[in-house]
C-alpha cells in the first residue's frame, strides 16, 4: 500500500523517531553509495506557490539518491492557468512520476491528492495548515521531551536555553500591511545577545529571514541555520526512500 | 393542572414518526430542517411545545405521519439539536427508538468556514468533518484540518 506524508497528526511519535533514525543512516553514507538507490525513479514536484528551499532541497535530495525530478515551479506555467482543476492536473502528472511532491495554497490540497492518487503524495506545504512539517523535521530530537516556556525576556531565554528557535514575521500572511509595519522589527537577535548562551546552544531557523537575526550571529558558534539546511536534503532523502519503499 | 395538561396531549398515531426529548423551544428548529427537504413536503406534521418532560422539566415534540424517517434528515437533525430521540411507532406503540447523537464522521453535510481550504475551490470534492471531542460539539475538517464548534458551521442539503 502506497504511505502518504501529509501532516504531523499522522504520525506518532516513534514514526518521527524512524524517520530521525533513517536520516543519521542516509548521512553517514558516501554520496556514491547514495546515488544508487533510486536510479530511473522519477520525482514530480508540483509548486502552485513560489518556495525556494523547499522545492530546491526536495530536488536535491532526488538528484542525491541518483532519482530524476520534473515538475513547475508555479501555477501560472501550468494548466490550472487555462482553468484545469487541482485533481485533474494531479492526474495527469501521476502518470509521469513515481512519488508526487506538492506545495499549493490552498489548505488541504495534500491530502485530496493523497486521497486521489494511486502514487505517494509529500506535502510541502497547503496554505498556512501544514508548512511546519518542514520544520519539525528539520530540528525535533525527541518530541514530547523538551519543556516549553512562554516568555518576553529574550535575554535571559537566552542563557536557559539549549536550542533557540527564531522564525520570520511572515508579511504574506498579514491582510493589512499597516498591521505588518507595526510589528515587523519587534525582536531582532544579535551576536552581542548570544554572549552569556550556553557553550553548545543553538539558533535554528525555517529561513527565510528578514531582519529578525542580525548577520553578525551567522559568525557565532551558535548559528545553526545554515547547517538544518543541509538536514533538511538529509531528512527528505530518508523520506524519499521510505515513500519509495526502500529498506535501509 | 394534569387534566389540562392531557387535554392538550396530541393525540395517539398508529404509524409514524416521533420526534421526542426535544429541548424546549428546538422544536421549530427541528421543523426548518423537515422542511428543507422535497420529500417531506406533503407529510402530516404535528409540533407539540413546552409539555412537561420528567427528563427534560419541559420539551418539545414533533409527530410526522410516514412510514419512514430518511437516515440523511436523522443525521441532520442530530447535528443540530443533538440528543433527541426518534421513535418508530406502529399499531399506536413504540415499535423502535433511538437516541441521535451526531456521528463520528460527518460526511457531505457541512460547508467548510476556512476559504482557502480545497473543498471550497474544488466543487466536486465531497466535505468530511471528524469528531475533535468526546461529545461531537467539535470537529475538524478532514482536508484543511481546521477545528470548528459544530454549531457555526451551515448545513448544505446535498
Amino acid at each position: 500500500m502506497k504511505k502518504d506524508l501529509i501532516s504531523m497528526e499522522d504520525l506518532s511519535v516513534q514514526e518521527i523517531k524512524n524517520y530521525l533514525t533513517a536520516a543519521a543512516k542516509v548521512e553517514a553514507m558516501p554520496l556514491r553509495e547514495r546515488v544508487q538507490f533510486l536510479p530511473g525513479r522519477i520525482m514530480a514536484t508540483l509548486f502552485f506557490e513560489p518556495s525556494t528551499r523547499t522545492r530546491l532541497s526536495f530536488e536535491s535530495a532526488m538528484h542525491q539518491l541518483g532519482g530524476s525530478v520534473i515538475g513547475f515551479a508555479e501555477q501560472s506555467a501550468t494548466s490550472v492557468s487555462k482553468g484545469e482543476s487541482f485533481t485533474d492536473t494531479i492526474h495527469t502528472v501521476e502518470n509521469y512520476s513515481d512519488i508526487l511532491v506538492i506545495r499549493h495554497p490552498g489548505e488541504g490540497t495534500a491530502r485530496l491528492a493523497a486521497q486521489e492518487s494511486h502514487l505517494p503524495i509529500l506535502n510541502a506545504g497547503d496554505g498556512s495548515n501544514q508548512l511546519r512539517l518542514q520544520k519539525y523535521f528539520m530540528s525535533t530530537d525527541e518530541p514530547g521531551k523538551y519543556q516549553f516556556k512562554q516568555t518576553d525576556d529574550i535575554e535571559e531565554a537566552i542563557k536557559n536555553c539549549d536550542v533557540l528557535y527564531m522564525t520570520r514575521i511572515q508579511r504574506e500572511r498579514f491582510p493589512d500591511l499597516v498591521e505588518y509595519e507595526k510589528v515587523k522589527d519587534s525582536y531582532v537577535l544579535t551576536a552581542s545577545m548570544l554572549k552569556d548562551a550556553k557553550e553548545h546552544a543553538r539558533v535554528l531557523h525555517p529561513l527565510p529571514r528578514v531582519n529578525e537575526i542580525a548577520y553578525d550571529v551567522d559568525k557565532t558558534k551558535h548559528a545553526g541555520y545554515f547547517p538544518q539546511m543541509k538536514n533538511g536534503v538529509i531528512i527528505r532523502q530518508a523520506i524519499l526512500l521510505k515513500h519509495l519503499g526502500v529498506q535501509l | 393542572m394534569n387534566n389540562n395538561n392531557e387535554v392538550l396531549l396530541i393525540p395517539k398515531i398508529e404509524l409514524g414518526i416521533v420526534i421526542d426529548h426535544i429541548p424546549a423551544g428546538q422544536g421549530p428548529k427541528i421543523l426548518d430542517i423537515i422542511y428543507q427537504y422535497e420529500e417531506m413536503k406533503d407529510v402530516a406534521i404535528t409540533l407539540g411545545l413546552n409539555y412537561i418532560s420528567k427528563k427534560l422539566g419541559k420539551k418539545d415534540l414533533i409527530k410526522l405521519q410516514m412510514e419512514y424517517l430518511a437516515p440523511e434528515i436523522i443525521q441532520h437533525i442530530s447535528i443540530v439539536v443533538p440528543g433527541v430521540t426518534v421513535k418508530a411507532i406502529k399499531n399506536y406503540n413504540v415499535h423502535s427508538k433511538v437516541v441521535v447523537h451526531p456521528p463520528k464522521e460527518i460526511k457531505n453535510l457541512l460547508e467548510c468556514k476556512n476559504p482557502n481550504c480545497i473543498t471550497n475551490s474544488e466543487g466536486h470534492v465531497g466535505t468530511l468533518f471528524t469528531a475533535a471531542d468526546d461529545e461531537i460539539r467539535r470537529v475538524k475538517c478532514y482536508y484543511c484540518e481546521r477545528i470548528f464548534d459544530l454549531d457555526e458551521l451551515d448545513v448544505v442539503i446535498p
